[in-house]
């Protein structure tokens, strides 16, 4: 018993001998390996903000920032160096963005990345000088699209957290939570929304979106959100002139139903037609195919050997109602364009007679184009359909 | 799901690519001691698993909320070690005591265990250079000892055909059995990138 | 033999009991550290630093330490030691602290340092002991060296990290890689042994003789494991 007891004893002490040697160690190095881990972060810092002096860290909990932004460090001069993690292509990057006093880009690196391309390691270059308004107009880099835009879109998220940090304020809703929010306020007994495809032809309304709980509609003006309820009385309190046009509006496309047509009768039919439907008011809806940059002809070819899918309104005597792309897999960052509204509302109102006169895609002339053919078999079709009835 | 995903990425990463014996050299002495068998190789390689994610499992909560919380982070190797050492010796006892066949089969490695530096090199891993949570850091002990007995268990058998033949007199023994492990080594080279383009 | 004398107990761990290529002792950071030259003398200093001092407080304790908890004792003082180079690496040399990783703390599990506290320091005076620490540490170090040389310069084409000239071109990336290092540690051992062929207490086997870790897994099991 009493060898167990020395036993426990020695070893105890020897411990204890050993830690407060540890401890002195420890006080001794401690704030030197500190300085020097400052110093480094401070070095790797000023790549990102050459001018930058005597960084110090932000507490991050007192600001609601964009979820990127992992750190955050000011300086003397009143610049800010952001840490931020996004998802690129595979994986993660981590990114150091450093924004000057004047709040624009000093410069960004990618400090950890695992991405196949390496796009990432230059593309810093790209976004300097870059300010809130003009990030967005900063190009990717083709091929190595979803890393480069997710890049991007971590510096505007530097870019929003200088302007909340200087005690600004920033929308960091998406477009599609903004739409929701606007939707929302719209017709507050709403839930959910689905947007209506129009079938009718009307004036100065954009889009219409239905209530999922039956609460009613919104019809979305130039800059306005006006809700109606099923009936399509007008429920927002505006001026006479838009309840006038809403409500029109709701006359026509409430209650609007549609038939299926049996497109196989038509044997003239083109073939680029998939679907056809016929309104209770004697309106045409198409669903047909184009062949973009994927397609060629009728042959597979290119990158994706996708078809890209658009759905048409268009009335009895040819005039297209509303044009909207379903679904497409162009080249990312280039034909993808056509899923734009910007592209593809083009040809709202459009005839036979002046379809073509849009604006193509820059660099996507052969996804335009097939576009085009596309649209141009609209008119044909209607004439097949209208010359059977 | 994208969790699971990742823990059977660091499963995979820590047997096959990131191989502790094989490409990290940790643990040598035992590779190379106690592999001229099947049966202790695969022995040893049990062993050392069992230590391994019972020490993980004592040294991950030990570092979070016991040395950072309080700066202690310096005492990281000493009091590693002495739980390591503790483990293996209260693993020793009682598995003498209640399970005595286990003991007869893996109880004569558990002291060398001790001073394997695999063990303590994966409870520091877990820590510094990786900075998993406790799951992962368990499933990496988990692969580092899985890989650790695919090594042992593969040396054991190319070992066998070495002790058999006609090699120069300076080369018998342990420098055959080095470039035996080179070569076995070298294999394992071939899962690199494997992990990596699995789920990309 | 003047076994005893204090120059034979300096000298013999530089070439007839050279830890690494005799004793084979420490093979993990042998193998691990030997990429750079810098990474090579680094850990071997480290771990000599580690080792001589190790030595001067076991010897010192000795007779203080009772036999049944010896071990632990001994491993509590290595790792507070290896904590302590650790930090002052940490502290004023961070490059070679980054270069080193684990393998820093991993000094504390290197069978060279338990092997002598327990072979030699508990047995020896505190000044031999410091005269062993001296000298297996160096000639870890030399051991390491070596290897390193060949690793790097054939390997990378290097010398303390700048670029040879013409080797540059023709660098055998091999040899930086694990297998490289299993290779040219075979090697190695295989010259050394011829060289000092006779001389040295040259180890056919890596049995438990000289593993550090024999004298307290107990020799009944040791014989135990022979007769598996």
């Amino acid at each position: 018993m009493k060898k167990h007891i020395k036993s426990v004893i020695s070893l105890t002490a020897i411990c204890a001998v050993v830690s407060l040697l540890l401890a002195v160690t420890n006080y001794v190095t401690d704030p030197i390996i500190k300085k020097q881990e400052s110093d480094a972060v401070g070095k790797a810092l000023t790549v990102v903000l050459p001018n930058g002096e005597d960084f110090q860290t932000v507490e991050l909990t007192e600001y609601k920032l964009p979820e990127t932004v992992i750190e955050a460090y000011s300086e003397k001069n009143g610049g800010y160096v952001f840490k931020m993690t996004t998802t690129g292509y595979a994986s993660g990057l981590v990114i150091l963005c450093g924004i000057d006093a004047d709040g624009k880009v000093a410069g960004a690196t990618c400090i950890a990345s695992n991405e196949t391309n390496k796009a990432e390691t230059e593309y810093g270059k790209n976004v300097v000088n870059a300010t809130l308004d003009s990030i967005d107009k900063v190009d990717t880099v083709g091929g190595s699209t979803k890393t480069t835009t997710a890049y991007r879109n971590a510096v505007k998220d530097a870019l929003n957290s200088f302007v909340i940090l200087n005690g600004g304020s920033v929308d960091l809703r998406s477009e599609e939570e903004i739409l929701a929010d606007n939707l929302k306020t719209a017709l507050p007994d709403a839930d959910e929304f689905t947007p209506i495809f129009i079938t009718e032809d009307m004036e100065g309304i954009k889009d219409i979106y239905s209530a999922n709980n039956g609460a009613g509609f919104v019809f979305v003006t130039k800059d306005k959100f006006i809700a109606t309820d099923l009936q399509g009385n007008v429920l927002t309190e505006t001026e006479q002139e838009i309840k006038t046009k809403v409500s029109s509006a709701a006359q026509k496309q409430i209650g609007v139903t549609l038939t299926e047509i049996d497109i196989t009768k038509y044997p003239d039919m083109p073939t680029t037609v998939e679907k056809a439907y016929k309104t209770s008011t004697g309106n045409f809806v198409l669903e047909l195919r184009a062949a973009g940059f994927g397609i060629r002809g009728d042959e597979w070819y290119g990158p994706s050997g996708e078809y890209i899918k658009i759905k048409v309104s268009v009335t009895s005597g040819g005039k297209i109602i509303t044009c909207k792309t379903v679904s497409q897999k162009e080249s990312d960052g280039i034909g993808s364009a056509c899923k734009e509204p910007a592209f593809y509302t083009q040809f709202n109102g459009k005839e036979e007679s002046n379809y073509a006169d849009i604006d193509a895609i820059s660099g996507a002339t052969i996804t335009t184009n097939g576009y085009k053919t596309a649209i141009s078999k609209v008119f044909e079709a209607v004439k097949i359909l209208k010359g059977e009835n | 799901m994208d969790s699971f995903k990742s823990l059977v990425v660091i499963l995979l990463s820590s047997v096959l690519v990131n191989n502790y014996v094989l490409s990290r050299f940790l643990g040598i002495c035992p590779f190379l001691g106690v592999s001229k068998k099947l049966n202790s190789a695969s022995g040893m390689g049990l062993a050392v698993i069992f230590v391994m994610v019972m020490a993980t499992a004592v040294t991950w909560p030990i570092q979070h909320y016991l040395l950072t919380p309080n700066g202690l982070g310096y005492m990281q190797t000493i009091v590693f070690i002495l739980v390591i050492a503790a483990l293996v010796q209260f693993t020793e006892m009682a598995l003498k005591k209640f399970v005595p066949s286990l003991h007869k089969s893996l109880g004569v490695y558990l002291p060398l265990i001790t001073t394997n530096c695999a063990v303590l090199g994966v409870t520091i891993d877990n820590i510094n250079e990786h900075n998993f949570n406790f799951l992962q850091s368990i499933v990496n002990s988990l692969g580092c000892g899985l890989g650790f007995l695919l090594a042992m268990v593969l040396f054991s058998g190319m070992r066998s055909k070495i002790e058999e033949s006609e090699i120069p007199e300076s080369f018998k023994g342990l420098p055959a059995t080095l470039i035996a492990a080179s070569f076995v080594s070298l294999a394992f080279f071939g899962f690199a990138g494997i992990v990596d383009n699995l789920f990309a | 033999m003047t076994k005893n004398s204090n120059m034979s107990v300096l000298l013999k761990g530089l070439l007839l009991e050279n830890p690494v290529f005799v004793l084979i002792l420490g093979t993990c950071p042998t193998l691990a550290t030997t990429t750079t030259l810098i990474g090579a003398i680094g850990m071997g200093l480290a771990a000599t630093a580690v080792l001589i001092c190790s030595n001067a407080v076991i010897s010192l304790l000795r007779k203080v330490i009772p036999e049944s908890v010896r071990i632990p004792c001994y491993i509590v003082i290595i790792a507070g030691f290896v904590t302590v180079v650790q930090m002052f690496i940490h502290a004023y040399l961070p490059t070679l602290y980054e270069l080193l990783g684990v393998y820093l703390a991993l000094i504390t599990v290197n069978c060279i340092i338990l092997g002598r506290a327990e072979m030699f320091a508990s047995k020896n005076s505190v000044g031999k002991s410091v005269l062993d620490g001296i000298g297996m540490g160096l000639g870890f170090t030399l051991a390491l060296v070596s290897i390193a040389l060949i690793r790097e310069v054939f390997g990378a084409g290097t010398f303390f990290g700048m670029e040879i000239p013409v080797l540059s071109n023709f660098k055998i990336e091999f040899l930086t890689k694990a297998p490289g290092g299993f290779l040219v540690y075979g090697i190695m051992i295989a010259a050394v042994s011829k060289i000092t062929k006779g001389k040295a207490p040259y180890k056919k086997e890596f049995s438990c003789a000289n593993c550090p870790s024999a004298s307290f897994c107990g020799k009944q099991n040791c014989e135990e494991r022979k007769g598996n």
